[in-house]
């Protein structure tokens, strides 16, 4: 598990390293890390905000978008993506590096 | 080896009979190969796969011999155990589809038949009545691609997948083969035995041909007989692969958008075989959905 906190996460900004493709399909979404040749199965709503990591400046500043898609609190968003990055750092399916701009 | 039609020419690959060399640039390899790939029948060692970055890769059946494939899969050195008539199975059931992949085609455990809409892909697991259907279809006048594996192309120019041919030979189980009558075998060409099952060399289809769908084989006795899939499973698919000795990177990322292209493309089917149906029953029904299947 990574060391840092909720707050410190959510100002970060998380990159897919290049070694890291993914492909979308119905109701999932296939990570594939090029260089162990391990593939990881996201479902809709972790895909959904994987897709939407890649392209937001920090990691907090997907949060209201995705409470108004899935019409929940921000705090509930903010704790499931948290736990996903969590999980995708262990996994090493992202990078976590300062805020683009 | 030589893929494709004339709007979809591929790579061609040489295959020579050369022990000598095979003995010779693999003793190069000593120390520096790696063990990628290992086929066992229960306690019985079927295939060997190894290694060695620029000598490429030696596949070793100890019941028929040896094949050395270069690194582009461009050239193919065969080392056949001697007094063994059938060595060349190890070429078209192994070495062929793997010089195949190394060469920049998906390759699927599939079987394979030119219909009227196009090639008609099936896959499942062993005993799941592939080679039945595809003979079926043949003695119904489809043209045969292959019986065991059939490689995937994505053509970028029209944003198509095209199924190219393999080895022209239909394998039928002796369970199988004695429900045909002599009329059905003969509509299958001619035939030997081998290694217990039937042989049958039937109308190839030498070209390659637009994919008008992929049949996922289910034994079932649940309705509807077919069924298009709008949430492919892309582990299935990936599974479903010859070759997962092959994982350089570039090869990976291949796969993987060629599953996600076929996934994509709306023309992959569950396909449920009823145990009271035989292989001719399901050969009309899936010939007369094809038409739909099509559009």
């Amino acid at each position: 598990m990574s060391s840092l906190s909720t707050q410190e996460l959510l100002r970060s900004q998380a990159r897919l390293p290049q070694h890291v493709v993914h492909r979308s399909f119905v109701a999932e979404t296939v990570v594939l890390n090029l260089r162990t040749g391990k593939y990881h199965g996201l479902n809709q709503t972790a895909g959904r905000m994987l897709e939407a990591l890649e392209t937001s400046a920090t990691i907090g500043a997907v949060i209201p978008e995705l409470a108004r898609e899935y019409e929940v609190d921000e705090s509930k968003i903010e704790s499931d993506l948290a736990e996903l990055c969590h999980e995708l750092l262990a996994r090493e399916l992202i990078e976590i590096g300062e805020p683009a701009g | 080896m030589q893929a494709g039609a004339a709007s979809h020419t591929g790579p061609q690959a040489a295959v020579r009979l050369d022990p000598q060399a095979v003995t010779q640039r693999w003793r190069q390899a000593q120390g520096a190969h790696r063990r990628v790939g290992d086929l066992y029948a229960r306690d019985r060692q079927l295939l060997t796969i190894d290694f060695h970055e620029e000598i490429g890769y030696l596949l070793r059946a100890p019941a028929f011999g040896r094949v050395l494939i270069t690194p582009s899969g461009r050239e193919l050195l065969c080392d056949p155990e001697p007094d063994r008539p059938d060595w060349a199975a190890i070429l078209s059931a192994q070495a062929l589809p793997f010089a195949a992949t190394l060469c920049g085609f998906e390759v699927f455990h599939a079987a394979g038949v030119v219909a009227n809409v196009g090639a008609v892909l099936l896959t499942g697991p062993p005993g799941a009545g592939k080679s039945s259907l595809a003979a079926a279809l043949v003695r119904r006048g489809a043209a045969l691609l292959s019986d065991d594996v059939v490689a995937l192309e994505h053509c970028a120019k029209d944003d198509s997948l095209i199924a190219h041919p393999g080895p022209a030979v239909l394998n039928l189980r002796p369970a199988e083969d004695e429900r045909l009558s002599g009329a059905e075998q003969a509509m299958l060409g001619s035939s030997t035995k081998v290694a217990g099952k039937r042989r049958y060399a039937p109308a190839a289809h030498g070209d390659a041909a637009p994919l008008a769908g992929l049949f996922m084989l289910e034994r079932s006795s649940r309705a509807p007989a077919i069924e298009r899939l709008d949430e492919v499973d892309p582990f299935a698919l990936i599974a479903a692969n010859f070759n997962l000795c092959v994982r350089t990177p570039e090869r990976l990322k291949r796969n993987l958008d060629l599953v996600a292209r076929l996934a994509a493309s709306r023309r992959v089917y569950l396909l449920r075989i009823h145990p009271d149906v035989d292989a001719t029953r399901l050969a009309m029904t899936l010939q007369e959905q094809l038409v739909t299947v099509a559009l």
